[in-house]
C-alpha cells in the first residue's frame, strides 16, 4: 500500500543492497521471481510468485502494452461503417474507442506500477531469505505464512479486499475522470463514434475565463457561493434544530417523549427521493399547497406585501430563486431534522449529570444551561460528525436535484448560457452537465475543484483525530 | 397554574411540529387510496377512495408497474449489499483502529480524502469498468457497484472501536489468541450497536438511489429495475399524470419494510451513531 | 475480395437501393466487372438517400432481378437480399427493441407478427421501455449498450446522428420509406441529405385545444381574441412558453430565423431589428395572467380541474382534454397573434416520432427489417387504432378514421405554418429562461439586451 514512507531513500537503498550483495538466487529472482523462494524450500511461494510473474508479462503484451501505445493519441482510427444493402450486414473497421483507451491505460498503468512494487519487494523478501539463511535462522514454511496472516500481518487479510474494492469503484474513476479534465470529451467527442484527445489545461482556462458566449466563470462563481452558503445553513439548521427538538422531547416535562419521537421518524422512514418528489408535486405552482395557500388569502397576502410577484397568482415556492432557496433550505430541515434528534437523543442521554445539577444548584435557568452546558458538550461530542455532514451537504445532490430538476426554471440569463440555475450546486450542475449536455470536460474540472474544497475541509479537520494521538487517549 | 400552561403549550407546539412534518406524509397515505389516478391540486383529500393503485401494484402489473418484480430485486440487492459493506466497514475499521501496521495514518487520511470526491461524476467511469467486466444489467454488478467502495465509510465504525478498551484485546493475547480470534470473538461481539447501524446504512442504499441504477441498469426492461427507477420513472413526464397516485401508493409500501427496520434497530442505531462520533 | 469492392462503391454512393429496387445492375451485383458499378454509381449519386427510384412494389423488383440473374451467378445467393439474408441466418436472432410505455402491448404484438412474417427464422426479441422524449439521454450514455431498434421523437436526431447513434437507412426492402410516408416526416427524419430513421407517427408537433363552449371558430383564430374571451369567461389558456420547443412559435411566426448550422451551434436573429416586438407581444399576453405559463403536467391537472379552456400542446393531451370538456373539445391550428398592430401567424415545429436502427446492432440487417415492420403502413394503423396516434404513412392517413380525429385534422392544419426541428444544443437552456422571464415580468425594459443575451447564448460556439 502506498504510504509516504515507502518513497523515502530507505525503500530503494534496500532495494540496491539486496541486488549488489544478493546471491545467485536472489540474481536469479531478477529474472525468475520465484527462484529465491525454491532455492530456500518454499516450494508454494515461489510458484505463486512464477505464476504471478507469467500472468503479468501476459497481461502486459496483449493488454497493457496496445493501450498504452495509444495513450499519447487517445486514438486515431475512427469509426467507419459500410453497410452493404445486398446482404444486409455492415462492416466495421478496426476503430478506436478513447475513451476504452484512455480506462485501459490508467487499469494498465496501475498494474505495472503495483507489479513493480511487487517486484521490488520480492527481490528484498528473497534477500531477507538469504540473510535468514546465513544466519542459521529458521525460515517460514507456507503454513506458518497463511498463519501469519491471521496474526501479525492480519492487517493485509482484512485490507485486501476493501482496498480492490476500493480501487476499483474509486480510485479507478477518479483517475479517469482526472484525465478527462485535460482532454476535450464533450458531445462533439462522443465515443464509440468519435475520438477525442489531449488538450492540456484549456479546460481549467475556460471555467475562470468569462465572456458573453462561454459564462462558466460567470456561472462557477455564482454557484460556488450557493453552494457554500447552502453547505453552512443546511448543516447548521438540522444540526441545531435536532438538539433542540431533543432537548424538548426529552425533557422531564414531556409526556409519552417515544410516541413523539416516533411521529417525527415517520417523516424518515419514506425514502428520501420519495418524499423529495411527493414535496416537489405538493408545492408546485399548481400544486395543492397552492390551491390552499389562495383559497385562504395567503397568496394575496404575500402579494400585498410584495413577497410575490404582482404578475402571479401563485405563490413560486419552487420557481422564484429567492423562494426556492428558503423553500429548499426548509424541506432540508424538514428531512434532516428527525435524523440529527436521533443522534442528538443518544448524545445528551450521555450528559454528564453532576455538570447539570450543580449548574442548577448555582441558580442557572434552564435556558443559561442549555446554551452554556448542553450545547457546548453536544457541540465536543459531535463536531467531527459536524465537519462531515457539512462535507456531504457540499455534495447533497438528492434534496436539490429532485426539489428542482425539470421545475426550476432560471431567469438569469447568463447562468443560461453555461446550462446553470441559481439553486443548482457545483455536484447538481457538474450531473447535468454530463447527463444532459454530455460535456464531461468541463464537468470534470468541476468536480476536480468540488473535491479540492472538500478534501481541505476534511483534510484540517481530521489531521487532528488522526495525527495526533487523541485515538489513544479514550481507552 | 403556571406549570398546567406550560405543560399544554409544550404539548401544543410538539403537536404544531408533528403535523408540519406528517402533513405530506399523510398526503402521500390518502393520495395511495385516491381513485384519481393524476396529481390531484383541488382538495387535500381524494374525492373518490379506491384500492385500485394497490392492486395495480400487486395484481395487475403493466408495463410501467412492476413492483413486485421491483420489489424483490431491491430486497435481494439490498441483502447483499449488506452484507457486503457490513463485511468490508468491519473489516477496515478494525485494521485501522486496532492494528497497528506502516502507513496506517497514511492510508486512513488517504481513505477519507477519496470518500470526498462527488459520486456522480465518476459514475460513467464506473458503469465502463463495470461494463467491461460484463456486469451492467445485472443484480451481481449493483451489489458490487453499491459495496465494492463501502470500506472507505470506516470512519464512524473505527470510532466506535477506539472506545473498546485495549486492556480486553491485551488479556485475550497473553492467552495465545491470534488477532483473527480476537476480531471474531472480542471487537465483533462487542460493536454490535454499531454494526446495526452499519447494516441499515448499507441496507437503505439501494432504496434510495436512482441515479447510478438507472445508468446500470439501462436494458429498458422495467423487471430489471429497482424500486427507485421504477418509482422515479412514473414521475417521467409523460406518465405522472396516470401514475401519480400509484407512485404514492408504492411508496408507502417501500416505507413498511424500512420503518419496521428503524423500529425494531432504533436503540442500537443510536447508540452505534453516537457511539462512533464520539471520535468522529 | 469482389464483395469488399462492391462494398466500397455502395458506401460511396448511397445508391445501393436503386440498384437492388430497379435490378437495373443487378447482375452485375454478384460480382462482375467494378468500372461498371462505379458508371451505375455514378448515374445515380444524385439521389438522395431516400432512394427515390426504389421500386413502390419492391418485391416484384427483386423477383425479377433475381430470375435474371440467377443464370449466372456461380454463388448459391440470389439477387433477393431478404431471402439472402434468411438463407445467411442460421442462429437465432437475438433483437433489443425500445418502445415507450404506453406502446407496449401494442409493440408486443406487432413484434408477434414481425416473427410470423419470417417463419424461417429464430428470433429472441426483447421489448424495453424507453419513452421516446428521453431516449437520446439513455442512448448516449452507451451508444453499443441501446436497443437495436428504438423509437425517438424527432428533435433528437441530430444530437443522436452527431453521436453515430442511428444507422443511415441506405436501402429500403419490405417499405418505401421515402415515398410512403409524408414528406415531412420523411424531412425530419434526414439530416444533411441522408435519411436516418423511420417515420412512424406524425403527430408530435403542437396545435391549440380549446372548449368550443367557451371559444367560438372564429374566436380561436387571434390569441389576443382568445384572451379576451376567457378573461370575460374566467378561464384561462395556457402554454407553456418557458421552453424553447414553444416560445419558437412566436418568434418564428413573426418571421425571426433560427436555424443549425453543420457543426451543431445555431443560428439566429431573434434579436434583430423589431424582434423586441415580438418580447413585447409574449410580454403583453402573459401580463393579462389570462394567459398562462405552465409545463405540460400542470396543464394536464388544471384542463380536468377546469381552470383552463384552451391549452397549446399536443396530440399526448388529446384524451385528458376530451375528457374534461366532452363534446366541446375541439382542436384547431395556433391563431394569430399580434406584433406591433400586425397580426402574425404562430408558427410551430412540426413533430414526428421516429424509429431508428443502432448502428452497433450485431444484427443491422434484421434490425431494418424489424424497423421497416414497425413503421408500415399494417402497424401504423394499428397504432392509430389502438393509441390515437396520427400516423406518418400517408395510406395509413388518409383513412376517414383518422381524418375524422379533430387532434390530428387540427395538426395538418397547423401543419403549413409548422417547420422541422433543425436546432443545436445551445438553443434550450437560453430560450427557456428567455420565456421564463418573459412570461413572469422580470425581464424588465431593455428588451433588446435581454433578446442580445438570449441569441449570444443560442449561438454560442461549439469547440
Amino acid at each position: 500500500m502506498k504510504n509516504k514512507k515507502i518513497f523515502s531513500g530507505n525503500y530503494f537503498k534496500e532495494f540496491g543492497t539486496a541486488v549488489a550483495k544478493g546471491d545467485i538466487w536472489v540474481k536469479l529472482s531478477m529474472l525468475i521471481m520465484g527462484a529465491g523462494y525454491i532455492a530456500r524450500k518454499q516450494i508454494i511461494n515461489g510458484l505463486i510468485m512464477i505464476a504471478l510473474e507469467a500472468v503479468f508479462i501476459i497481461t502486459y503484451v496483449f493488454y497493457a502494452a496496445p493501450n498504452l501505445a495509444k495513450f499519447g493519441t487517445l486514438g486515431t482510427v475512427q469509426f467507419e461503417q459500410v453497410f452493404d444493402p445486398l446482404t444486409l450486414t455492415s462492416k466495421v473497421n478496426d476503430y478506436d474507442n478513447s475513451f476504452l483507451i484512455l480506462l485501459n491505460s490508467i487499469i494498465a498503468l496501475f498494474i505495472i506500477v503495483s507489479f513493480i512494487f511487487v517486484y521490488i519487494g520480492n527481490i528484498k523478501a528473497v534477500y531477507r531469505l538469504q540473510k535468514q539463511k546465513e544466519a542459521g535462522k529458521h525460515i517460514n514454511s507456507f503454513r506458518e505464512d497463511i498463519k501469519a496472516l491471521f496474526n501479525e500481518k492480519f492487517h493485509i487479510t482484512l485490507l485486501t479486499l476493501p482496498a480492490l474494492g476500493i480501487i476499483l469503484m474509486n480510485i479507478i474513476p477518479i483517475l479517469v475522470l482526472i484525465a478527462i479534465a485535460f482532454t476535450n470529451y464533450d458531445q462533439q467527442h462522443m465515443p464509440p463514434s468519435a475520438l477525442f484527445t489531449w488538450v492540456g489545461w484549456k479546460n481549467f482556462k475556460q471555467l475562470f475565463t468569462n465572456s458573453t458566449t462561454l459564462t462558466f466563470g460567470y456561472s462557477f462563481g455564482k454557484i460556488l457561493i450557493w453552494t457554500l452558503e447552502w453547505a453552512v445553513l443546511s448543516t447548521l439548521t438540522t444540526f441545531i434544530g435536532g438538539i433542540l427538538m431533543a432537548q424538548f422531547i426529552n425533557s422531564k416535562k414531556t409526556k409519552l417523549p417515544k410516541l413523539w419521537r416516533t411521529l417525527f421518524m415517520v417523516a424518515i422512514a419514506v425514502p428520501q427521493f420519495v418524499t423529495l418528489l411527493l414535496v416537489r408535486n405538493f408545492f408546485a405552482d399548481s400544486g395543492i399547497v397552492n390551491t390552499i395557500c389562495s383559497n385562504i388569502g395567503l397568496t394575496d397576502f404575500l402579494k400585498s406585501v410584495g413577497l410575490v410577484n404582482a404578475n402571479l397568482t401563485y405563490i413560486p415556492f419552487l420557481t422564484n430563486p429567492t423562494w426556492a432557496k428558503v423553500m429548499i433550505v426548509l424541506i432540508n430541515i424538514w428531512v434532516g431534522v428527525p435524523y440529527q434528534m436521533l443522534i442528538a437523543t443518544g448524545v445528551l442521554m450521555n450528559i454528564p449529570v453532576d455538570q447539570l445539577e450543580s449548574a442548577r444548584i448555582d441558580g442557572a435557568n434552564s435556558f443559561q444551561i442549555f446554551w452554556k452546558i448542553t450545547m457546548p458538550y453536544v457541540l465536543f461530542i459531535t463536531g467531527p460528525s459536524l465537519i462531515t455532514d457539512f462535507v456531504r451537504n457540499i455534495n447533497n445532490f438528492n434534496v436539490i436535484y429532485l426539489l428542482t430538476q425539470d421545475v426550476y426554471v432560471t431567469s438569469d440569463q447568463l447562468l443560461a448560457n453555461s446550462n446553470a440555475k441559481e439553486v443548482d450546486l457545483l455536484v447538481t450542475w457538474l450531473f447535468r452537465l454530463t447527463n444532459e449536455y454530455y460535456n464531461y470536460k468541463i464537468a470534470s474540472v468541476i468536480g476536480i475543484i468540488v473535491f479540492i474544497i472538500c478534501a481541505g475541509f476534511t483534510l484540517i479537520t481530521f489531521t487532528q483525530t488522526i495525527k495526533g494521538s487523541r485515538e489513544e487517549d479514550f481507552r | 397554574m403556571k406549570k398546567t400552561v406550560g405543560f399544554v403549550v409544550r404539548h401544543l407546539v410538539l403537536t404544531f411540529l408533528v403535523i408540519i412534518w406528517l402533513v405530506p406524509i399523510l398526503w402521500l397515505v390518502v393520495t395511495s387510496f385516491s381513485g384519481y389516478k393524476g396529481i390531484n391540486t383541488a382538495h387535500f383529500f381524494p374525492e373518490t377512495w379506491s384500492l385500485d393503485n394497490y392492486k395495480v401494484l400487486f395484481l395487475q402489473p403493466d408495463s410501467v408497474v412492476q413492483y413486485g418484480a421491483w420489489f424483490k430485486n431491491t430486497l435481494l440487492i439490498a441483502i447483499f449489499t449488506c452484507i457486503v459493506s457490513t463485511a468490508f466497514v468491519l473489516m477496515v475499521s478494525y485494521a485501522m483502529s486496532c492494528l497497528r501496521f506502516k502507513g496506517r495514518k497514511g492510508l486512513m487520511s488517504f481513505g477519507i480524502v477519496l470518500n470526498m470526491f462527488p459520486g456522480v461524476l465518476s459514475m460513467i467511469a464506473v458503469y465502463f469498468v463495470m461494463k467491461s467486466l460484463g456486469l451492467t444489467n445485472s443484480h451481481l454488478g449493483m451489489i458490487i457497484v453499491y459495496s465494492a467502495g463501502s470500506g472507505l465509510g470506516y470512519l464512524i465504525t473505527k470510532g466506535f472501536m477506539d472506545t473498546i478498551s485495549t486492556s480486553l484485546r491485551e488479556a485475550a493475547w497473553l492467552e495465545g489468541a491470534s488477532e483473527a480470534t480476537i476480531f471474531f470473538k472480542i471487537i465483533i461481539p462487542l460493536s454490535q450497536p454499531i454494526i446495526v447501524y452499519t447494516i441499515i446504512n448499507s441496507f437503505l442504499v439501494p432504496w434510495g438511489d436512482f441515479v447510478l441504477a438507472k445508468l446500470m441498469l439501462n436494458s429498458g426492461i422495467a423487471t430489471d429495475w429497482t424500486i427507485a427507477i421504477g418509482l422515479f420513472n412514473m414521475l417521467g413526464k409523460s406518465l405522472i399524470n396516470k401514475y401519480f397516485s400509484i407512485f404514492c401508493a408504492g411508496g408507502v409500501i417501500v416505507s413498511i419494510p424500512i420503518s419496521a427496520l428503524f423500529v425494531l434497530m432504533q436503540k442500537f442505531y443510536v447508540e452505534g451513531v453516537t457511539g462512533g462520533s464520539v471520535k468522529g | 475480395m469482389k464483395k469488399k469492392v462492391l462494398a466500397a462503391l455502395l458506401a460511396t454512393s448511397m445508391v445501393a437501393a436503386s440498384l437492388v429496387g430497379c435490378g437495373n445492375s443487378g447482375n452485375e451485383a454478384g460480382g462482375a466487372s467494378s468500372a461498371d458499378n462505379s458508371t451505375a454509381a455514378d448515374t445515380t449519386t444524385d439521389n438522395t438517400a431516400a432512394a427515390d427510384n426504389t421500386a413502390a412494389d419492391n418485391s416484384a423488383a427483386t423477383d425479377t432481378a433475381a430470375a435474371d440473374t440467377s443464370a449466372d451467378n456461380s454463388a448459391a445467393s440470389s439477387d433477393d437480399p431478404v431471402a439472402n439474408l434468411i438463407a445467411a441466418t442460421t442462429d437465432t436472432v437475438k433483437l433489443t427493441v425500445w418502445a415507450s410505455e404506453e406502446d407496449q402491448a401494442l409493440t408486443t404484438q406487432l413484434l408477434e407478427d414481425f416473427k410470423a412474417a419470417y417463419p424461417d427464422v429464430t428470433f429472441d426479441i426483447t421489448l424495453g421501455s424507453e419513452s421516446e422524449s428521453t431516449a437520446k439521454d439513455t442512448i448516449l450514455a452507451d451508444v453499443e449498450a441501446a436497443a437495436d431498434v428504438f423509437s425517438f421523437a424527432d428533435d433528437q436526431i441530430n444530437e443522436l446522428v452527431q453521436a453515430g447513434a442511428l444507422q443511415p437507412v441506405a436501402a429500403t426492402y419490405t417499405l418505401d420509406v421515402a415515398n410512403e410516408n409524408v414528406a415531412g416526416s420523411v424531412e425530419a427524419a434526414t439530416v444533411n441529405g441522408t435519411l436516418y430513421a423511420y417515420p412512424m407517427t406524425a403527430d408530435n408537433g403542437y396545435f391549440m385545444f380549446y372548449d368550443a363552449s367557451v371559444f367560438s371558430d372564429e374566436d380561436v383564430k387571434s390569441l389576443d381574441k382568445m384572451v379576451e374571451v376567457a378573461e370575460a369567461a374566467g378561464k384561462k389558456i395556457a402554454m407553456d412558453v418557458s421552453n424553447g420547443w414553444y416560445i419558437y412559435a412566436f418568434f418564428q411566426g413573426a418571421g425571426y430565423e433560427l436555424t443549425m448550422n453543420e457543426d451543431g451551434s445555431n443560428n439566429c436573429t431573434w434579436n434583430a431589428a423589431g424582434a423586441t416586438d415580438v418580447a413585447q407581444a409574449i410580454m403583453d399576453l402573459y401580463g393579462t395572467n389570462v394567459l398562462v405559463d405552465m409545463s405540460d403536467e400542470e396543464m394536464a391537472t388544471a384542463i380536468a380541474e377546469g381552470t383552463i379552456a384552451a391549452a397549446v400542446n399536443g396530440t399526448w393531451r388529446a384524451e385528458t382534454a376530451s375528457d374534461a370538456w366532452g363534446e366541446n373539445y375541439s382542436a384547431t391550428k395556433l391563431p394569430t397573434f399580434n406584433v406591433a398592430g400586425k397580426d402574425c401567424q404562430m408558427s410551430s415545429y412540426s413533430g414526428y416520432k421516429l424509429v431508428g436502427v443502432n448502428p452497433y446492432s450485431a444484427n443491422i440487417g434484421w434490425s431494418m427489417l424489424l424497423a421497416e415492420f414497425l413503421t408500415g403502413e399494417t402497424a401504423q394503423t394499428a397504432r392509430f387504432e389502438a393509441r390515437g396516434l396520427g400516423p406518418s404513412n400517408v395510406a395509413a392517413a388518409s383513412s376517414d378514421a383518422v381524418q375524422a380525429d379533430p387532434a390530428i385534422a387540427a395538426l395538418a392544419a397547423q401543419a403549413a405554418y409548422a417547420t422541422p426541428q433543425r436546432v443545436g444544443g445551445n438553443f434550450w437552456a437560453p430560450a427557456e429562461t428567455l420565456g421564463q422571464i418573459l412570461a413572469d415580468g422580470s425581464a424588465g425594459s431593455d428588451l433588446q439586451s435581454v433578446l442580445d443575451t438570449a441569441v449570444e447564448g443560442i449561438m454560442a460556439p461549439i469547440e
